[in-house]
């Protein structure tokens, strides 16, 4: 029955895919309401699961251009090095104030890896970190989209087989009063 | 967002149907995701081209031009090579995000002409 083939990705529960209302019904012996239920309920776990991704994606989202730029400016200062000339730059010291710094030629960058910890590196070796963390958040922004898009699909087929089971239930009452007589 | 939602009919689903119906919010999730990235890419040509302007107009022989998080002194020819550089990569990045849309808008159409074909009204894929 669960022509899917995939019972879960990273943790995130498959949602099976109902060929026939009423076998389904039979097989998890729940009537309509608490079928309705299971499946509300689910469908609010796997909102919780995408809210989590979502926030996860901005922050990767964020880090990428961040080591882009890091990236640029370690390949300025070397494009620097040969010409003698120091680099000129202004920065923002505070909000709306800039001061004027002046970086001689160097072979090294210190880097800040996080949790109050700078490196110095060479200039190559900065490179080769940077274009590792640039790949490795890549990497994992792909695998969250997969994610995501994995997440959208057992939410969609969620929603269309509440849909399913309500219409069932109400067909179903529609052919009742046809069976039994009523008084009028 | 567009919801593919069915409403009271006999009309059974199959596996294949589930899938369409996801393949299509996918779609429209990445068509979502393409108008930003359009409007972004737009906006950076944009930006690129009157700053190109600005140096055509300034008479400075030294630039100010962003690297990261600081402004960097640049000569005026280096800055103009540089802007060069960049509106040629956000034009054919621009570019290539118009295609995707179009490849995108039309594989919803089909799939669209095929759900309706379907299930008629019982589903709406309309964007509400």
């Amino acid at each position: 029955m669960a022509a899917s083939g995939v019972t879960e990705r990273r943790g995130i529960p498959a949602a099976a895919f109902v060929e026939d209302v009423q076998s389904y019904l039979n097989e998890s012996a729940l009537d309509v309401n608490s079928a309705l239920a299971f499946l509300q309920e689910r469908l609010q776990q796997y909102r919780v699961v995408e809210m989590k991704l979502l926030a996860q994606q901005r922050d990767l989202q964020a880090k990428i251009p961040d080591i882009e730029k890091c990236l640029d400016i370690v390949a300025n200062l070397q494009a620097k090095k040969g010409s003698g000339e120091a680099l000129i730059a202004d920065f923002e010291v505070s909000e709306g104030i800039y001061s004027r710094a002046r970086i001689e030629e160097s072979d090294s960058v210190c880097l800040w890896l996080g949790a109050n910890v700078m490196l110095e590196y060479s200039c190559e070796e900065a490179t080769i970190l940077l274009k590792r963390n640039l790949e490795n958040a890549k990497a994992s922004l792909e695998v969250l989209v997969a994610d995501l898009q994995f997440l959208r699909d057992q939410v969609t087929i969620t929603q269309v087989t509440i849909a399913r089971v309500y219409n069932w239930d109400v067909h179903q009452r529609k052919l009742k009063p046809a069976a039994s007589p009523k008084e009028s | 967002m567009q919801q593919a939602g069915t409403s009271g009919s006999e009309v059974e689903v199959t596996w294949e149907d589930q899938q369409n119906i996801n393949k299509f919010g996918r779609l429209n999730n990445r068509l979502h995701e393409l108008h930003d990235e359009i409007k972004i890419a737009k906006e950076t040509c944009e930006n690129l081209e009157d700053a190109s302007n600005e140096l055509i107009l300034t008479d400075e022989e030294i630039v100010r031009f962003q690297i990261g998080e600081v402004f960097a002194h640049v000569p005026k020819e280096e800055v103009e090579s540089r802007i060069e550089n960049m509106q040629e990569v956000t034009a054919k990045n621009l570019e290539k995000l118009e295609e995707e849309k179009e490849t995108v808008v039309s594989q919803m159409a089909e799939l669209k002409k095929i759900l309706y074909g379907k299930f008629k009204d019982s589903i709406n894929l309309e964007e509400d």
